[in-house]
């Protein structure tokens, strides 16, 4: 690890510090009730009891479950049917003002139609979730199809390709960098309507856990969720997100330097 | 045929037929096609509708779903959660801008404050303000400031933090000729750090203003202090399915007004005028 790596470490740390310093001293020099304003030790304190108990760790698996669930479908459908509209003007002229209206409608407004037609649970936070992801991904799939260029499908068929020679070596690595943003921001709304889904729609998860804990007046099991809400999204971009649409787009995008 | 149609036209305007009127139709037959989608739309939920006899709870008709605006118009519900779901979303969104512009330009004219609070503002955009609102309630109970709260912070992380970065992101030798030339700390901001920066700022703003519409929505839904949300949860608990979709209709449409009425014009009046953008 470079030094300026460290020092930006360093630095970044700060601002978290100093917040967690406030934090204690608000706490603790100031008298403010557990309800209002926990400890930091108190919030350890009700992470570790969540642990031992097993109820963190079955939450944070229900949740991290429902969102693979809810992509997974969402990027199979989205880019199948991305590819499929793409590659048909007139189709994708009809199908994308109607992905660009649902996107608009935004999948947390879909919670009460969910909880109608699905009850409380997995399949209406997917659905859900579903419907914050995959028009987005759909969307970009399209636009990423249409850009790629004429000429590329042209050679490819004049050496005699086919169309899964077509789909797999010109329209899906052209795509990719579209449909790569796609995902992330995608993803990114997904997350937020899986919590609000979870806080309304659902009897476990890590939305509900903080839903069901304000129900209690319990600000130390909130705080715990919060924190692990924020942890969680930060590893899957940072970790995954992130490096995979950078790759992608310095393997097939047109950006060659970083 | 192709001759004698352009003949007419031509005909059409030596006679003195306005220009206008031709646009007109062109106007009228892009509306035609993007409005044909959402007629077929329309069909296949009618389709759906009749073929499966589902009841109005599960699957409303097209048309007792439109018939459902009438009294909530009526009685004057509609307008009125409009109103307030709208002055929520503008409130967040000018203190948003407002606070979040000048932050993110303090914290980004050092290069170390920037450096070193760019993890914090990326942690707490990306934490979802709708995570809060639990908290939110045991603080300020089911009311207007438990929204407003969750809102404010939705809409604002994600402008300082682009702010931010966006100022980092302007080359400093723009900077170093203007201080050259005798600029001060208020000529800098004014005239390159605002400027340069402000692509990155409408990002930070569509960013947090579409992420803080939704979260207004759920926040509406949990407090149920009016709104629009309030109106989609309200109508579940009463099984009334064809206001849902009207709702949801409507969540769309507000979101298309916030999106083309404000956001386009904002950045066509200033990033592509500038001619910032690159495509």
């Amino acid at each position: 690890m470079t030094r300026t790596r460290l020092q930006e470490i360093g630095l970044g740390a700060m601002p978290f510090a100093g917040l967690l310093a406030a934090w204690w001293a608000i706490t603790n020099l100031v008298h403010v009730s557990m309800a209002t304003l926990p400890s930091p030790a108190a919030v350890w304190a009700a992470a570790s009891g969540l642990w031992s108990t097993g109820e963190l760790q079955t939450d944070i698996l229900t949740s991290l479950g429902r969102i693979a669930l809810g992509a997974g479908v969402s990027i199979v459908l989205g880019i199948g049917l991305g590819l499929i509209a793409g590659l048909n003007r007139p189709l994708g002229d009809l199908l994308l003002p109607l992905a660009s209206f649902f996107n608009s409608v935004s999948g947390i407004a879909w919670i009460p139609l969910a909880i109608t037609w699905f009850g409380l649970g997995t399949v209406a936070v997917t659905f859900i979730i579903v419907n914050a992801v995959f028009f987005l991904i759909f969307f970009n799939t399209v636009l990423g199809v249409r850009s790629v260029p004429r000429i590329m499908e042209q050679a490819v068929r004049t050496l005699g390709g086919g169309y899964r020679e077509l789909i797999l070596h010109v329209f899906l690595p052209g795509a990719l960098p579209h449909i790569m943003s796609g995902i992330r921001s995608g993803l990114g709304f997904g997350w937020r309507a899986l919590i609000a889904a979870e806080l309304i729609a659902a009897t476990s998860g890590l939305g509900f856990l903080i839903y069901d804990a304000s129900n209690f007046l319990r600000s130390d099991r909130i705080l715990t969720g919060i924190l692990i809400i924020g942890v969680i999204w930060m590893i899957i971009d940072n970790l995954a997100l992130k490096p995979l649409e950078r790759r992608t787009v310095e393997r097939w995008g047109t950006v060659r330097t970083l | 045929m192709a001759t004698v149609r352009v003949e007419a036209a031509e005909a059409g305007r030596e006679l003195g037929a306005p220009a206008g009127l031709d646009r007109l139709r062109r106007v009228l037959a892009r509306a035609g096609r993007s409005l044909l989608p959402f007629a077929l739309l329309l069909a296949v939920w009618w389709a759906v509708e009749i073929a499966f006899r589902l009841s109005p709870a599960v699957l409303p008709s097209p048309w007792q779903t439109i018939s459902a605006t009438w009294p909530l118009i009526q009685r004057g519900i509609l307008p009125d959660y409009i109103t307030s779901s709208l002055t929520r979303m503008a409130v967040a969104g000018l203190f948003g801008v407002v606070a979040g512009v000048p932050i993110g330009l303090l914290l980004g004219s050092n290069r170390y404050v920037s450096v070193a609070f760019a993890p914090f503002l990326n942690f707490f955009q990306a934490l979802s303000g709708i995570a809060w609102l639990p908290l939110m309630l045991v603080w300020f109970g089911f009311g207007e400031k438990t929204i407003q709260a969750v809102i404010l912070y939705t809409v604002f992380f994600p402008v300082a933090f682009n702010t931010m970065t966006g100022v980092r992101t302007v080359p400093l030798h723009y900077a170093h000729a203007l201080r050259v030339l005798g600029a001060d700390r208020l000529r800098l901001i004014r005239d390159v750090w605002i400027p340069g920066a402000l692509p990155s700022i409408l990002l930070g703003l569509r960013l947090g203003i579409a992420y803080g519409w939704r979260a207004l929505i759920a926040g509406e839904m949990v407090v149920g202090a009016g709104g629009i949300g309030f109106l989609l949860f309200q109508a579940r608990s009463f099984h009334q399915t064809d206001r849902i979709m009207d709702g949801m209709i409507l969540i769309g449409l507000l979101w298309l007004l916030i999106d083309l009425g404000f956001l386009r014009p904002v950045e066509r009046a200033t990033v592509e005028r500038w001619g910032m953008l690159q495509r």
